[in-house]
């Protein structure tokens, strides 16, 4: 008797608990799609000093939330195009991982969804829920369900991910710009 | 199949596309696509005050100025749509929205709108010429929020279908319009339980929208509202139905939910003025 694959069994409950989940760009494709004219990303992830988290706070007006961020610099040759700052949102019942292309002056050139995930309600303020999401990638194995399909519906707003970008406009004027 | 989406009039703007051209052809149309979302989000902002909107809702009573030829005809199409619906389907509902606390308050900080009431909305405040001068013959605070995202489907389409792409779907927020030969999947939310499928089939070559107030219903000082506004009694819609209108543009379709959700009539004789079909669930 073949044995049952568990890992598998798992995937497939979680994904079948989603409601609806789709996957635009692995970071990989997002990094490409935002500076096409990019020939390498260097992996330049921040850790925000306390002051910085402040004129964050301060910048964006909402919490930096965050000490660590996954940042990756876009290259040229030698020179720097940029960088891709990743990061995810919770809303109501749904993550969203997305990622925000910035200029080397700090301001905003480009925002790629990456992930979208849906829950029924109770899972997503579990930290084990979007622990299975949380920097996932297609490459990872990770079933898209019901993603071909388009949903149609009241319109959901995606304010924290406008919150989003505008937290990671501070940190790229307080940590990044040149 | 190629898929992506941006964050845009304030919800996810998704774009697929169902034949896979080449890598670099596939990235020009999803660029003009996005460009073409990304003007009318500009120019139709209730929040950025360099938008149109802004302007006309700054402007002051008397007053006249030119605006984006995309602006006139959403503003072309509202107002014909407020005059078909005699007054259901009302952009100048943003004092209620602001009063309730969907919208901020800024086109009232200035003093013209001062508590501008509801009730006390002049249905002819704005005057569209045919060169794009709009002009304002009385106080008004106005959102296209439902219509706007309508409008930036179809643009997105246009400029998809101008980059050579044979068959796409375009879905703001559920708000969608698919063209070409294929059929493309669609689900809609079931209004009781949003995160559920209430409805699911393949739609060809047409435009789709669907409104409910279930994900905007709040309770403000002891009364439950929405983001929805009837627009002759000013009154919040609050139930737990969805309206889904089929018609040949998205804008149409978009404009004509509200309508379908106020009447409570999925046979509105309107409709098929429009080419339009809907249904309640």
């Amino acid at each position: 008797m073949k044995p049952i694959n568990v890992t598998a069994l798992a995937l497939a409950a979680s994904a079948s608990s989603s409601a609806f989940a789709t996957q635009y760009l692995t970071v990989e494709q997002a990094q490409q799609v935002m500076f096409p004219d990019a020939t390498g990303f260097r992996d330049v992830s921040l850790q925000l000093t306390g002051e910085q988290m402040k004129q964050v706070e301060k910048l964006a007006g909402l919490p930096a939330r965050s000490v660590a961020w996954r940042v990756f610099a876009a290259y040229k040759g030698d020179a720097q195009l940029g960088y891709v700052v990743l990061d995810d949102v919770i809303g109501k019942f749904e993550l969203i991982s997305y990622a925000v292309a910035v200029n080397p002056d700090a301001s905003i050139k480009q925002i790629e969804i990456l992930t979208y995930r849906e829950s029924h309600g109770f899972e997503i303020k579990s930290p084990a829920w979007r622990k299975q999401f949380v920097g996932k990638t297609a490459a990872a194995g990770l079933s898209i369900g019901d993603g071909i399909a388009s949903i149609s519906g009241a319109t959901l707003s995606c304010t924290h991910v406008t919150d989003g970008v505008r937290r990671i406009a501070a940190i790229a004027q307080v940590a990044l710009k040149k | 199949m190629r898929r992506r989406a941006q964050p845009w009039l304030g919800t996810l703007v998704e774009i697929t596309l169902a034949d896979t051209p080449s890598e670099a052809a596939a990235a020009l149309a999803f660029d003009a696509a996005f460009g073409a979302i990304a003007e009318v989000h500009r120019l139709m902002s209730y929040h950025d005050a360099a938008s149109d909107v802004s302007k006309i809702n700054q402007m002051a009573v008397g007053s006249a100025m030119q605006i984006h030829a995309r602006t006139a005809t959403v503003m072309r199409a509202a107002l014909a749509m407020n005059a078909a619906t005699d007054g259901l389907f009302d952009i100048a509902c943003a004092s209620r929205l602001v009063e309730w606390g969907y919208l901020p308050d800024a086109g009232l900080e200035h003093g013209r709108h001062h508590q501008l009431n509801h009730h006390e909305r002049d249905r002819s405040a704005l005057h569209i010429d045919e060169d794009g001068n709009i002009q304002k013959l009385a106080p008004t605070l106005i959102d296209l929020g439902g219509i706007a995202k309508g409008y930036a489907v179809d643009a997105a389409i246009d400029a998809l279908q101008a980059s050579g792409v044979a068959a796409a779907c375009v879905n703001a927020g559920g708000d969608l319009r698919v063209y070409g030969e294929t059929a493309f999947p669609i689900m809609i939310r079931d209004p009781r339980a949003p995160t559920q499928i209430g409805f699911r089939f393949d739609l060809k070559d047409a435009a789709l929208a669907t409104s409910g107030s279930y994900f905007s219903q709040k309770t403000v000082q002891g009364q439950l509202r929405s983001a929805l506004v009837h627009g002759v009694d000013g009154s919040a819609v609050v139930n737990n139905i969805s309206v889904t209108v089929q018609a040949p543009a998205c804008m149409t379709a978009d404009a004509l939910t509200k309508l379908v959700l106020l009447s409570a009539d999925p046979r509105h004789p309107l409709l098929q003025q429009f080419g339009a079909t809907a249904f309640i669930i």
